[in-house]
């Protein structure tokens, strides 16, 4: 999976400024080609520039519970903190090698030491280092605006000032770069509501061996 | 001639005898050469067969001890930073991931360390030699890798190296890059495969040759016949029967086996066995049959050589005897002891020969006392079974007083007299061409024209009367000289027609004459005594002598058993005898 897929450039020259009237919002759902329902996208609109700065320690959590990253994608907003709680009776080492945000946390129960600040815009993959199947995607978005789909691949973005935005899905199985899947629009009075249409690569499977505890 | 058969029936059974056995010989070599050269070549083919499936389950093996290992470092978490490095172009040390490279290169006994990143191009190589930076995803097992986001292993050739490869992703926790570990195929593994299997091996293509198991020396042989085997097969992919190969003075079976591998060519394994050496067995059993065999067919002839002298020997033996009795010798006897048919041969023959002696003796002992002529008129077969008339002469001859000198001599004495006066008997009337047909043991009763007709026989036997009684004289002579006292004879002939023929029952039968003439002949015979006459014949004979027979008296004297007297004349002398 590539990490240009989120380069930021090709986001600002689509921005529109527009002034924000009121807070709208957009649905719709992402399925694959044939139908099927794509859960676990984010879809997300890029605000006109500049984009609102995130608040003064915002803080998001990605929990590790029998032996899972949970959630398994985390859409936030540069400059938010993520803390990685370890919920399981045996011991974690989270690490990430994406250039966005390279950090481990070294072995450890429970609380981690320090929540973990993600300071740049990108796609983050974040992995244990002794239990390879663990695997989670944290993506550091330049928006406030973004959800993921549910299991029926619905989405609701919520509270969207009106407005000229693009509106992006991303999926950690897609090939499809997010400048194909942009779609410009505009929300006003009414509720938008755009469908996406996402072609996914087959999952690469590592067996997962859920539980709490060493050998469940 | 005929000696020379037995050395060629001898030549013949030795030459029959010597090509039995060298056919037998020859027989048992070709067919030990044909079976035993068939198993060797099987089982050199089996040989061939099994080696390839160690050498496939080896390679399978390294396959996969090797994509184990890559796993098993490719999850390494050090590994991984070590990766990771390269996502951040202050932190991408090429040189020290070489140096990691290296390190694992030595920890896992491997020849080739390649990271890649996760597209395949080249972050580090130990060794080093290729462009960092460069697409490695003309590797085939990379390739692949890529695609399927797993560890794939594959033959490869490097810079003319034969490598098995893998390449295998590392993940953190998505795939970051490619680790590629390389195990060269070279001459050591051929030479392991060899040591493990005993069959040459080498790794090959119609136009290269990898690695073998070949000595260097020989290299350039082998290369070049593989390739005319490989060049027939023309990059089929099954396995096939084993093949005669010629490499130099030296030939193999040779089998190739398809290697899998990505090469611009077919790739094989061409396993080799000796030829020679599965033979070799095989020359030691000839030269084992042959010796064998040689002494087999020395004693053989030796005993064919016996045989044919044992059968021969007596053959010529009979032979010899043959011509000994073809000579006359009939008391030579053919010297054959033995017990089979030759043996049987042999007392046949003897006893033939005995037979003819026999037959010889009889016609002999048959002549001396009877007649020759008899003898020989009755053994030919001359004498009509019917009987014949014929007109003939009888002469009877006695001595007088017999009894009174048989008193006076002992019996050997006796006999001994008799025989030389009958010797002298005998030879007078066989000197007219009589026959003495009877002894009446004093005398003897002679034939004359029978049973030889003869005109003459009237005169014959007058002049054997005559001669009688002159031979008779010169032994008295003799025998008054000893001491003895002189013979006294009388002597009747007389003649006419008698009737001849073999009388008597089969088993005693003889040749006679019967006829009222032979009993006057004896009746006149026992006149010379009244008359003191010493021959007496009827006038029937005086009258048919000529002048030249000296007549003396005569007298007309009645017979015994006769009604009329007859006139008997005495013969005195003959003009021209003694």
């Amino acid at each position: 999976m590539a990490w240009h897929v989120l380069n930021w450039h090709w986001l600002a020259l689509l921005a529109l400024a527009q002034p924000a009237a009121s807070a709208r919002s957009v649905s719709g759902s992402v399925t694959a080609p044939q139908g099927a329902a794509i859960a676990g996208a984010v879809v997300f609109v890029q605000p006109p520039s500049p984009p609102p700065t995130v608040s003064e320690h915002a803080t998001a959590v990605v929990d590790q519970i029998e032996k899972a990253f949970v959630p398994g994608i985390l859409p936030i907003m540069v400059g938010t903190y993520v803390r990685f709680p370890n919920h399981d009776q045996i011991q974690h080492h989270v690490y990430s090698f994406s250039p966005t945000k390279t950090f481990e946390l070294p072995l450890y129960k429970g609380e981690a030491a320090a929540p973990v600040l993600f300071d740049k815009v990108g796609v983050v993959k974040i992995g244990c280092n002794i239990h390879d199947w663990m695997s989670g995607i944290i993506l550091v978005l330049p928006t406030p605006y973004f959800t993921v789909t549910d299991a029926s691949g619905k989405y609701i973005l919520e509270n969207v000032p009106a407005g000229n935005y693009t509106l992006v899905v991303w999926h950690a199985q897609s090939n499809v770069k997010p400048g194909d899947t942009a779609r410009q629009i505009q929300v006003r009075e009414d509720v938008a509501n755009v469908n996406f249409t996402l072609t996914l690569s087959p999952a690469r499977f590592r067996p997962a061996v859920h539980g709490s505890r060493a050998d469940p | 001639m005929i000696l020379s058969t037995g050395r060629s029936l001898r030549t013949a059974i030795f030459v029959a005898f010597s090509t039995l056995i060298l056919a037998v010989l020859l027989a048992t070599l070709g067919l030990t050469q044909w079976v035993v050269g068939r198993e060797a070549v099987r089982g050199l083919s089996r040989d061939l067969r099994t080696t390839g499936q160690v050498f496939a389950s080896q390679l399978e093996e390294r396959a996969v001890r090797l994509q184990t290992n890559s796993i098993l470092l490719a999850s390494d978490f050090a590994l991984k930073r070590v990766f990771a490095t390269h996502f951040d172009a202050a932190r991408y040390d090429a040189e020290t991931l070489a140096s990691a490279g290296l390190s694992y290169r030595q920890r896992l006994g491997v020849q080739l360390v390649w990271m890649t990143d996760e597209a395949g191009a080249l972050l580090a190589a130990s060794p080093s030699g290729k462009p960092l930076g460069q697409s490695l995803a003309a590797f085939a097992p990379l390739r692949e890798a890529i695609e399927r986001q797993a560890a794939v292993t594959g033959i490869v050739e490097v810079d003319g190296k034969l490598y098995q490869m893998v390449a295998v992703p590392v993940f953190g926790p998505d795939v970051i890059g490619f680790l590629m570990l390389g195990q060269v195929i070279d001459d050591s593994v051929a030479a392991r495969l060899k040591n493990d299997t005993h069959s040459d091996v080498a790794f090959l293509t119609a136009s290269h040759v990898f690695a073998s198991s070949w000595a260097t020396s020989e290299q350039h042989e082998r290369a070049r016949s593989a390739v005319s085997q490989l060049a027939a097969l023309s990059g089929r992919s099954a396995a096939f029967d084993p093949v005669p190969l010629r490499a130099g003075a030296e030939r193999f079976l040779s089998l190739a086996v398809p290697v899998e591998a990505h090469l611009s060519q077919p790739l094989y394994a061409l396993i080799q066995g000796s030829y020679d050496a599965a033979l070799a067995p095989l020359h030691a059993l000839q030269w084992r049959i042959a010796a064998i065999g040689t002494l087999g067919l020395a004693g053989a002839l030796l005993t064919g050589m016996l045989l044919a002298r044992s059968i021969t020997r007596p053959v010529r033996a009979l032979v010899q005897a043959m011509h000994e009795v073809l000579r006359g010798n009939l008391r030579h006897r053919a010297q054959v002891e033995r017990k089979d048919e030759l043996g049987f041969l042999a007392s046949s023959f003897n006893e033939m020969v005995g037979g003819l002696q026999e037959r010889e003796r009889i016609k002999d002992t048959f002549g001396r006392f009877v007649s020759r002529d008899v003898a020989a008129a009755v053994l030919s077969g001359r004498v009509p079974m019917a009987g014949e008339r014929l007109d003939v002469s009888i002469l009877f001859q006695d001595i007088r007083g017999f009894s009174a000198l048989a008193e006076k001599l002992d019996p050997a004495a006796l006999l001994q007299l008799l025989n030389r006066f009958f010797t002298e008997v005998v030879t007078a009337v066989e000197a007219e061409g009589g026959v003495v047909k009877q002894f009446t043991g004093d005398g003897v009763m002679a034939l004359f024209g029978a049973p030889q007709a003869s005109a003459d026989h009237v005169e014959r036997a007058a002049r054997a009367g005559l001669g009688i009684v002159e031979r008779v004289a010169r032994l008295n002579v003799l025998l008054q000289s000893g001491g003895k006292p002189p013979l006294q004879i009388g002597i009747g002939i007389h003649t006419g027609e008698v009737v001849a023929g073999l009388i008597g029952p089969d088993a005693r039968v003889e040749y006679g004459v019967v006829g009222e003439p032979v009993n006057l002949a004896s009746r006149i015979e026992a006149l010379t005594k009244d008359l003191k006459a010493t021959i007496l014949v009827s006038t029937e004979i005086a009258a048919r002598l000529g002048p030249r027979f000296v007549l003396g008296r005569s007298a007309l004297l009645p017979v015994k058993g006769r009604a009329d007297p007859i006139e008997v004349v005495e013969l005195l002398a003959h003009p021209t005898g003694a």
